[in-house]
């Protein structure tokens, strides 16, 4: 078996990707068909009307769902694959942390089940970073939603992973700390080498956190819209912001 | 609490081909043993209720009245008591002890009391129901009443209602999925309790066919009579499970919002062990003065000290009975305990046969102790062993009935996490399914310890003919009530002490397993 | 001495006729009708068929008495109903009864409807124990508590209890049928003619043969009943008495009548039948046929007292009151 971390940040193609879900008997296209690469090392943003399908789309790159039809490919290799070789990181809407382990736990349980030796300075500068030092050794029925969030991020950059999934990292996030972590944690993955995909409902978290911004149509998910993110250009960010608000209206407006 | 409602698995063949198998193997075994009066296979079970079908119908309806009746005191009387917990908070200490000590008395000793006090008919029938019944059904009440998430109480403040409307319009239907969860662990204790007050002198019923039938070698009545008393409890456990779901109450849910207000000092405090002791002793003589009990039978705490006190030999006696009965109760709490859970992990990691174990679990933990108890004795023989796997049989069942619930908790998106890095099932195991099993286990080893006490004095007094359950049912015999009060306060006061002992050890690693629970 | 001689038809209908007028009488005789109880020592059976009779045939009734026949149970109280009063007389045993004393009862045996101790040492025919000698060596399933019975017959026999292997057991037929023990300390009435409707053949050695003499089925009633109702007392033992002569005259009938009236015990006749007439032998002696059901002499007593003492009660020949016999017979 070639290395499924060989290359690294990993190119990620979908090759007519379909997932359908089936509910007591009725058929549920939830994505595609879809033929989509994200280049290595770009982070690109996911954007569409809620319950689009792009929640699915990233748990088929994690290997958490298989396609119905359809191959997705990491680097060359199989979501399956790469997840056994803690090749990615998946940051959950709702953080999935262990109710019954402390944020410092949760942040070197990546560790364990990466099967690596902890490297505890790293997980208590990770902890610093986004902001939950003097909760390091709370649990998380004592943080609020957002620090739970943060603890979660903070879980998925610890091993360094090639591939981020962000699944609404931000989203019960304070604004005043979303806009510190938008410009703090995006260089900490992008300087490491990170293809990163991130599913947001804010266009401006989007337009300046992303090389490029995909717009979803409502289930089942396929792109209507393809934007170049606006990173490293301010200025073009209100000019991009509005060209996704309107193609992402026109598709609310095909659904009604 | 230890159970919960369980959905139907939408794929009903692998608890079918499993309860198939299990058919066999029961069939097998009586075939194997035929002629030893010890075994009646489901044909023969069938057989027997084909020839009896009105007599066991008639019987079986006797003590499902009686059982239905104490039942419905029993959980009218937890309802009150949750409601005078929450009610005055301050007593809510004292309330549940005193429901403890109750709850922990043992039947053998019981039923003989209350039949003097009922004299004929079915008053310790239906007496005993509910006594069997009030305490599993009281603790979930309070943790349900409590179960409510601070938000929505601030919900009913903010309208500027009372906590009135907060009982009504929250706490009620908050708790609804736990009272329901009590009501299905209640049910099949209450036909247990129905049955033992048979046993006191009844003119008819299932216990009464049940004594007959073992006496009279009459091997496949009492398998068909277990098996009728094991049928009627799973249906009971069924119903309401169902009734919940049609109530809209699913399986009471996990909160995971800290609830720190209520988190208080978590020890049961010298205070109000005091007060414990003071109102059961208080109880314990108003009770016996206001039914006017006879000092012959009716010993008061007075007696039972001088009686203790004035001769070493009493002491000897109950201890020597004592310890017989924990060297066979604590191998089968630990054994039921450890197979339970061990089963459980076991299981999970075979989701297919989990699916499978599940309703049979459920069904055969209601199986009532005092059918299957000289069953083990027979197939198991005499000795310590049959004693201990019936212990161990009664702890057994909920223990892995509630540790695959506990285990099926495990929050999907941990589980999710787990699926990202590939992890093993072991990993998964290890880190996350164990530690969402953590409140389930302990809560089924508070349970267990009255169980454990009550499936080794029953053994005792139906099978075995040793220990403190020989002992209580001997006083028929010699009338010597002193050693008989003593030996319900000992059993009493070890439930009630390690009950306590297990409840805080329970605290202790719920705060870090699972803080959300510690409502109680 | 009644004796009558009923086709079973006839006495069921007889029964019925009665059972008739028992239903009518609390109106017709609404000024004369006594409740009172009989306190069973257990579950209905034809154990106490001869008190059946007594109820269905009125012979209670006609003396204005509405006799509640309260059943026992493995866990029902039988002295204590006496105590508090909710049972007039009660079905207990001479060393129930003095242990009872001994505890403060106020108890008096009034009369014995079991003249020898039904107990027997069951054992199987290809190794049976016919005398107490054969028991040494022997493994015998027996509760625990019955050691004393067991110690009380080899000290009488002169046995060594050491030579003897207890199995505690309960008290059931299974250990000696898969021959886990080679006998069996049980009642003559109960497990053998279990074993014998199963069609296991058992050889019973009767204790009582053997100079264990403890009067069984005893009735009991407190002093204050003897003091204050002599009347009530001396009529349910009248009814008591013509109803167990009935018994004596035609055990079967007497098995079929405990079907009819208790058919949610599940009875069988064949058991009932066979219990029926294997008690009789240990009901009925020279001593009652000479001076009729229930009596006890002197001499009987003693013999109670000396081997109540290798059982461990002291008790004394007072705990026995013939008074209410010697008036019923009189």
């Amino acid at each position: 078996m070639p290395d499924p971390l060989a290359s690294r940040p990993p190119r990620v193609s979908c090759d007519g990707v379909e997932k359908t879900f089936w509910l007591g008997g009725d058929a549920i296209a939830a994505v595609g068909p879809l033929d989509v690469v994200f280049e290595p090392g770009k982070t690109t943003a996911l954007v569409g009307p809620s319950g689009c399908g792009k929640s699915t789309l990233l748990r088929l790159i994690a290997g958490i769902e298989t396609p119905s039809e359809g191959a997705i490919t990491i680097g060359g290799a199989t979501p399956a694959e790469v997840t056994k070789a803690a090749g990615l990181a998946f940051a959950f809407q709702d953080a999935a942390l262990l109710p019954w382990l402390t944020v410092r736990q949760n942040v070197a349980l990546a560790f364990k089940l990466a099967r690596r030796a902890p490297d505890a300075r790293r997980v208590s500068d990770l902890i610093d970073l986004v902001g939950l030092k003097q909760f390091a050794d709370a649990r998380p029925a004592e943080l609020s939603g957002g620090m739970r969030q943060r603890a979660a991020i903070a879980r998925c950059l610890v091993t360094e992973p090639g591939l981020l999934l962000l699944d609404e990292p931000f989203g019960a996030v304070d604004e005043l700390t979303r806009t510190r972590l938008n410009a703090e944690l995006p260089a900490l993955w992008q300087e490491r080498g990170t293809t990163t995909l991130l599913v947001t409902h804010s266009i401006a978290e989007a337009a300046a956190l992303s090389d490029r911004i995909l717009v979803f149509s409502p289930r089942p998910a396929r792109i209507v819209g393809d934007f170049a993110g606006a990173r490293h250009d301010p200025r073009a960010r209100a000019g991009l912001i509005e060209a996704v608000a309107k193609a992402l209206a026109s598709e609310a407006e095909l659904v009604s | 609490m230890t159970a919960r409602s369980v959905a139907l698995p939408s794929n009903i063949w692998p608890p079918l081909i499993a309860a198939l198998l299990l058919v066999g193997m029961w069939q097998g075994l009586a075939s194997l043993t035929e002629g030893m009066f010890v075994f009646a296979g489901p044909v023969e079970v069938l057989g027997a209720i084909a020839g009896e079908g009105s007599l066991l119908l008639r019987s079986a309806g006797v003590t499902l009245q009686s059982a239905a009746l104490g039942f419905a005191i029993g959980n009218g009387m937890a309802v009150v008591l949750a409601g005078l917990a929450l009610a005055l908070p301050r007593l809510e200490r004292l309330i549940s002890g005193l429901a403890l000590v109750f709850f922990c008395l043992p039947f053998v000793a019981t039923g003989p009391v209350l039949r003097v006090i009922f004299g004929v008919g079915e008053g310790p029938q239906v007496t005993l129901a509910a006594l069997a019944t009030y305490y599993t059904t009281y603790l979930c009440l309070l943790v349900g009443l409590r179960a409510t998430p601070a938000s929505w109480l601030d919900l009913v403040r903010s309208y500027g209602r009372g906590r009135f409307s907060e009982l009504i319009h929250v706490r009620a239907s908050a708790s609804l999925p736990y009272f329901i969860a009590g009501l299905q662990i209640g049910a099949p204790a209450a036909f247990l309790g129905a049955m033992v007050g048979e046993f006191t002198g009844a003119e008819r019923g299932l216990g009464v066919l049940s004594i007959r039938a073992m006496r009279g070698l009459e091997v496949d009545m009492t398998w068909a009579i277990a098996t009728i008393a094991a049928a009627i409890s799973a249906v009971a456990f069924w119903f309401f499970g169902w009734l919940g779901r049609r109530l809209g109450a699913g399986p009471p849910p996990l909160l995971l919002s800290p609830r720190r207000e209520e988190r208080k000092s978590l020890g049961f405090g010298a205070l109000d062990l005091t007060l414990v002791v003071i109102a059961v002793l208080g109880l314990w003589i108003g009770l016996m003065q206001a039914f006017n009990l006879s000092p012959f039978f009716a010993k008061r705490p007075q007696d039972v000290l001088s009686f203790l006190v004035a001769d070493a030999a009493n002491r000897d006696v109950l201890l020597d009975a004592f310890w017989q009965t924990m060297s066979l109760t604590v191998p089968g709490y630990l054994a039921g305990l450890a197979l339970g859970a061990g089963l459980a992990v076991v299981l999970v990691t075979q989701p297919r046969l989990a699916a499978a174990a599940l309703p049979l679990a459920i069904a055969l933990r209601s199986i009532p102790i005092v059918t299957t108890a000289p069953l083990f004795v027979l197939a198991l023989g005499r000795g310590p062993a049959g004693t201990i796997t019936i212990v161990a049989v009664m702890i057994f069942f909920p223990t892995l009935a509630a540790c695959l619930e506990g285990m099926r908790r495990t929050p999907k998106a941990v589980l999710d996490l787990f699926a990202t890095y590939a992890a093993s099932p072991m990993q998964r195991l290890i880190h996350a399914q164990l530690p969402a099993m953590a409140p389930a286990f302990l809560a089924s080893t508070r349970m267990a310890v009255p169980s454990a006490l009550l499936a080794a004095t029953t053994a005792e007094w139906l099978a075995t003919g040793t220990g403190m359950g020989s002992l209580m049912a001997l006083t028929a015999s010699t009338s010597n009530y002193n050693l008989l009060w003593s030996a319900i306060m000992v059993l009493a006061v070890t439930a009630s002490l390690l009950y306590a002992l297990v409840r805080l050890l329970e605290r202790h690693v719920l705060k870090t397993f699972a803080s959300e629970q510690l409502a109680t | 001495m009644t004796s009558f001689k009923l086709s079973r038809r006839s006495f069921v209908g007889a029964g019925l006729g009665t059972l008739g007028l028992a239903a009518l009488s609390p109106r017709l005789l609404a000024q004369e009708t006594k409740d009172v109880a009989l306190q069973l020592s257990w579950l209905h059976s034809v154990q106490f068929g001869g008190s059946y009779i007594a109820k269905s045939k009125g012979y209670w009734s006609e003396a204005g008495l509405n006799v509640a026949l309260n059943p026992g149970g493995p866990n029902a109280p039988v002295d204590p109903a006496v105590v508090t009063g909710q049972a007039l007389i009660g079905i207990s045993a001479a060393d129930y009864a003095s242990a009872s004393v001994e505890q403060g009862a106020p108890f008096k045996i009034i009369g014995v409807a079991m003249q020898k101790n039904p107990f027997v040492i069951a054992s199987l025919p290809d190794n049976p124990v016919n005398t107490p000698a054969d028991l040494v060596g022997k493994k015998i399933g027996m509760a625990l508590a019955n050691t004393p019975v067991l110690q009380a017959l080899c000290t009488i026999n002169n046995v060594d209890i050491n030579q003897i292997e207890i199995v505690p057991t309960q008290y059931d037929a299974a250990p000696l049928v898969a021959k886990q023990v080679d006998c069996l300390l049980c009642w003559q009435t109960d497990l053998p003619v279990a074993m014998a409707i199963q069609g296991v053949e058992s050889v019973t050695m009767l204790m009582a043969d053997h100079g264990y003499a403890v009067h069984s089925q005893t009735y009991i009633a407190t002093e204050d009943s003897l003091a204050n109702r002599r009347a009530d007392l001396v009529a349910m033992m009248r009814g008591e008495v013509r109803g167990w002569n009935d018994y004596k005259a035609d055990p079967k009938a007497a098995a079929a009548l405990t079907l009819e009236m208790y058919p949610d015990q599940g009875l069988d006749l064949p058991t009932q039948e066979l219990q029926a007439e294997r008690q009789v032998p240990l009901m009925f002696s020279e001593l009652t046929e000479a001076n009729g059901f229930g009596w006890f002499t002197d001499e009987t007593v003693a013999q109670n007292v000396e081997t109540l003492g290798l059982l461990g009660r002291s008790v004394t020949p007072d705990l026995w009151d013939r008074s209410i016999l010697e008036e019923v017979h009189a």
